[in-house]
This record gives structure tokens, sequence and C-alpha cells, in this order.
């Protein structure tokens, strides 16, 4: 791929405008809180396309285009069933207990509602994804530049870590929310005439769809058994893994996606956050799905396109998205499609070192190592741990380049640590009797469960560490959701048993925490601001979506 | 920065005006697509980051 010069000036305008929103946001940054938790003042509108954005990842694009090729429509179900439902249930449900406890942090709220050990595990467990993740995201770009333009791994690496430091370290929280607005824009803008010039070019979608087998545009008619459909998943692993124990698990757990909520103007708006943000979530798969789908059916359509390989020889996938780009976007658009590209790793980069910042000044550093200093040294450790958090990255990116291994162990682990997670927040927030050494333990012996069901079965080579093999999975995806559902069952046991047996906490400790205890404030606004409504909405669309594309 | 809108409607315009410019200047064209891409997604664009401009210039003033 050769870029003009037209395509370099919408970069570096790229650039330019985010340093200058960094630049402007400065100006609102006194305190800690500013910088950390936004001061709680902004936007719903703006909260609402962070609160997606920050999950809206290069790699999901490219992620998503290439499962869009190997699995087809199916795929979709990352987002109608994976994603929306969860979302819904943040919103209405628990934001009122993350909003109303005032707790500046996912880690904090547990640290109220159970103890400290409860939080100290999770916030330390999170603070290692957060930069890992931002350092692997940062790799996958340095990686992606150095095939597609030949540019090489340290100056792309260096080049956005750079600006990304700069804008987060301005601005704090704001700034990279802001930045994830104007990706979310820039993604969208992008990538749907791709999407759009893609699918004509197959002849429209009855076009596309004729040229492929049918369970490419369905995303039901063949879940019913796992040998059915190239996912290799039934349909009781695809919604109790994904739909129910992952998506709940991230969506309604994981930090960098509540924070965004958590910055909201008002508790009106936070728990508006995740609902308005499901409309553009759930339509996001024709922007990053479809182009994969289509990119098959061109491939049987002797263009002289055809999916990319690897070395080795088989499909390499996640190079359909780059390749589509290069065949229908001529100088200019191609170059607005990277900026795309590049500003979604970078602000995949900035919500994790936003998130990471205020996990480890709140809950590590204020939480266990300086707990009484003036709010202006917070402000001070927020801003260095900007700085050692985009260092942490880099030197993660390097790690993944040398040891590709170590990313694929870790990436595992992390996810025996995060299935459990949200049985601990369930019980939590809708049992007032469930206590901190009921949480402690749930949450280890989740990890454990998961771990076990890992060493214990098998899907394509991967797992069965623990020398008998008592069950085979057809897909590792399949593997993955059974993991998530074990995890979850084995957190949630272990929980409600613990509890029972350890002194509860008193109830006068409990308000604004635990339903039952909290008075849900009743808000005066028209009913298209209401939460219950807005759900209800998004449900009839949702099951239109999944109907149409049975 | 009092409105988001702004800062994001002038980059969109800025980006939408300079493929209009490319499109009708030069009319490149990708392997596999014969439309002028560049003036067809200048163009919206360019309504996109009015629209955006539009909105919170009318907000700054009631």
């Amino acid at each position: 791929m050769r870029l003009a010069p037209v395509d370099y000036l919408i970069l570096s305008l790229y650039f330019v405008f985010v340093l200058s929103i960094g630049w402007i946001v400065k100006r609102k940054v006194a305190t800690s809180a500013d910088f950390l938790t936004s001061g709680r003042s902004v936007p719903v509108w703006i909260t609402s396309l962070a609160f997606i954005a920050a999950n809206l990842g290069a790699q999901e694009v490219i992620g998503m285009c290439a499962s869009g090729a190997k699995y087809g429509i199916m795929t979709a179900h990352f987002y109608w069933i994976g994603a929306v439902p969860a979302m819904l249930f943040v919103g209405v449900f628990m934001m009122p207990f993350y909003y109303g406890s005032r707790a500046r942090s996912v880690p904090e709220y547990l640290k109220l509602r159970f103890d400290e050990k409860t939080r100290a595990l999770n916030a330390l467990t999170f603070a290692v994804m957060t930069v890992f993740s931002s350092g692997i995201s940062m790799y996958a770009l340095g990686l992606l530049f150095e095939l597609v333009l030949h540019w090489s791994f340290t100056s792309s690496v260096l080049l956005s870590a750079a600006i990304v430091l700069v804008y987060t370290f301005l601005g704090g929280l704001t700034s990279a929310i802001y930045n994830e607005v104007l990706q979310f824009f820039l993604i969208v803008l992008g990538f749907a005439p791709l999407a759009i010039f893609v699918v004509m070019k197959t002849g429209g979608w009855n076009g596309m769809a004729a040229r492929l087998p049918e369970v490419m545009t369905h995303t039901w008619r063949y879940a019913g058994s796992a040998s059915e459909n190239p996912m290799g998943v039934e349909v009781f692993g695809l919604v109790a893994g994904l739909g129910f124990v992952l998506s709940f698990g991230y969506w309604c757990t994981d930090f960098l996606v509540v924070q965004r909520a958590m910055a909201a103007e008002s508790m009106s708006a936070a728990r508006r956050t995740p609902l308005i943000a499901a409309f553009p979530k759930m339509v996001m798969p024709f922007i990053v799905i479809v182009p994969g789908i289509a990119a098959l059916a061109l491939s049987h359509m002797a263009l002289g396109y055809s999916i990319p390989l690897k070395a080795s020889g088989g499909p390499d996938y996640d190079q359909t998205l780059t390749t589509l780009m290069a065949q229908f976007y001529p100088s200019g658009m191609l170059g607005l499609g990277l900026t795309a590209l590049m500003a979604s790793f970078m602000s995949g980069m900035a919500g994790n070192v936003t998130a990471f910042n205020t996990v480890w000044t709140y809950d590590l550093y204020q939480g266990h190592i300086r707990k009484h200093a003036p709010d202006s040294h917070y402000l001070f450790v927020g801003r260095v741990t900007t700085v050692v958090g985009v260092a942490l990255s880099i030197g993660t990116a390097y790690l993944a380049s040398h040891f590709n291994n170590i990313m694929d162990f870790l990436q595992l682990v992390f996810g025996f640590v995060n299935a459990p997670l949200f049985a601990t927040f369930l019980l939590g927030m809708f049992w007032k009797r469930a206590t901190g050494h009921g949480a402690f333990a749930g949450l280890l012996a989740g990890t454990g469960a998961a771990a076990v069901t890992h060493g214990l079965t098998l899907a394509e080579g991967k797992g069965g560490w623990l020398g008998a093999v008592l069950h085979t999975f057809p897909s590792t995806m399949a593997q993955n959701f059974w993991i998530a559902i074990f995890a979850w069952s084995t957190c949630l046991v272990v929980t409600l048993l613990v509890s029972l047996m350890s002194a509860p906490k008193v109830e006068s400790e409990l308000h604004n925490l635990v339903y039952g205890l909290t008075a849900i404030p009743h808000e005066d606004v028209p009913w298209y601001k209401r939460p219950a409504p807005l759900a209800l909405i998004v449900i009839a669309a949702l099951v239109l979506l999944n109907v149409w594309f049975w | 920065m009092n409105d988001l809108r702004v800062p994001i409607g002038s980059f969109f315009a800025l980006v939408g005006a300079i493929l209009c410019a490319t499109g009708l200047a030069a009319n490149y064209q990708a392997p596999l697509e014969l439309e002028n891409v560049n003036l067809y997604c200048g163009v919206s664009m360019l309504i996109f980051g009015a629209v955006m401009l539009w909105l919170a210039r009318r907000k700054s003033r009631s």
C-alpha cells in the first residue's frame, strides 16, 4: 500500500486535532477528580459514544472484519447477544449503585460494599491487565503498520505512544473521552463507505448472500448444534457463555467501560449512557463485520481479489480489512481509513491508560501507600502515573514482539480472572447478606475453576494440561464459553456458602450500595429520558434485528 | 472547551473539503472501484461536519 501526500495530510490533521483537544481540556483540570474522573461533568451523548468507543479498538475492528470472513453474520452475536443485553442491565439495574455510592472506581465500589482485600485483588489484577492490553494494542499497531506501510515498528509505536501520552497527560480522562468520540465518528465515516462499496460490488445483500453458503448470512438458523456452524458453538454455550457470563462480566464490571458512564453529569445521565450507547452498538456489525462477509463473496468472483494467505498457507483473515481498503479506497479515503485505524489504536491505548491511572492513584496508592495527602498530591501522582502507564505499555509492546507465547498465556490467565467477576457484583448489589470473605473466596474459587476447566478439557489442541481430558470441544470459542460458565457458577456458589458462614455487614454501612437499602431517585424527566422505556425500545430493535437476520 | 461538536465538526468539514478537492482535481481510482470515492465521501463528510457546527452554533446562541 503506497500513500500519497494527501493521505499524510489527513493523518497529520488528525494528530493536530487530538493534541489541541488535550490542550483545550487542560484548562478545566484543577483537581485530581477533574483529571481522574472528569469531575462527573460530561454530557450524556459524549459519555454514550465514549462508552462503546473505549471498547472499539482497532484490534476489534480488524478482528470483527476477520471473523466476518471466517464465521459470517453469526459474528454479530458478539454485539447483539454478547453486548446489548449486558449494556441494558448495567444501565437499568447496576448504575444506581455505581453512581449512587459515590465510588470513584469499580474497585472502590468493592471496597465500600465488601472489604479492602476484595478491592485490592480486583484493583491489582485490573491494573496489570490494562497495562498489558494497552501494550498488546500498541504491538498490534506496530505490526500492522510495518506490514501494510513498511513503517518501522519502533517509530509507529513511539509516535502513537507520544501522542497518547501528551493528550492524556494534559487533559486526563476528559481528554481521553473526547478523543474517543472523535475516533468513533472516524471509524463510522471511515469504514461505512467501505462496507457499502464492497457489498455493492458483490451485487447488494442478496447478490452477496447468493455467492456464499447459507450459514454465512444467518445468525441463529445454524446455531442449534456445533457441527453445523463454523464457530463450532451450540446455542446454550452461546447464550449462557457469551450472552450471559462473558458479556455481563465485561460490560457490567470492567472499569474501562463503566468509568465512561461514571463520568456522566448526573445519575440520570449515567444510567442513560449504556442505554443510548446500545443503539449505535447494534448497528456496528454492519460497519465492521459485513465488509468481511462481503470479502469472502468477492473472493469467489474472479475479480482478482482473494482472502490473503499466511506464509504457512492458511487464510490470514486479519488482513481482510486492510486488503479491502487497498482495493476499494483511492489515495485520500485511504488516508482517512488508515487514520481511523490509527485513531482506534490510540484511543484503545488511552482508555487503558486512563483507567489504569484512576485505579492506581485512588485504589492502590491512596488506599495502601499514602492515605491522607492533600488533593494536589494525588493530581501529581495521577500525572506521573500517566507517564509510567505509557512507559509500561511500550515495554509490554516490545515484550510481546519478542515473547508471543507469554502474551497468549497472559491473555488466558486474564480470562480466568475475569470470568467469575459478574457473580460477585450480582450478589454484592442484590443480596445484602453477601460478605467480603464470601466475595474474596468466590473470586479465587471462580478463577481456580476456570483454570481447572481449561486443564481438563481440550479444543483445537489447547488445554488439557492437567493430564486427564474429560471433554473435547469442537472449537476454542466453545471451550472459552464453557470455562466462563463453570467459573461463574463456582464463584456464585462459593460466595453464597462462605457469606452464610461469615458475619454480615451491618445494614447502616450498606446504604446506596445494595438493592433494598438504596433509594432510587425519582427522576423528573420526560419518558424518553427514563431508563425503562429506553431499554424497551432497545429490546424491540434487538428482537427485530435477530428475526431479520435469523 | 464548551462544546465538543466544534472540534469534531471542524475536523470533518476540513477533511471533507480536502477529499472533495482531491476528488475533483485528480479522480484517483482504486483497483476495484471505478467510482469517484473521494468526491462522494468528501461531500458526505462536509455535510456531517457542517451539521455538527450548525448544532453547536444553534446551542451557543440560545
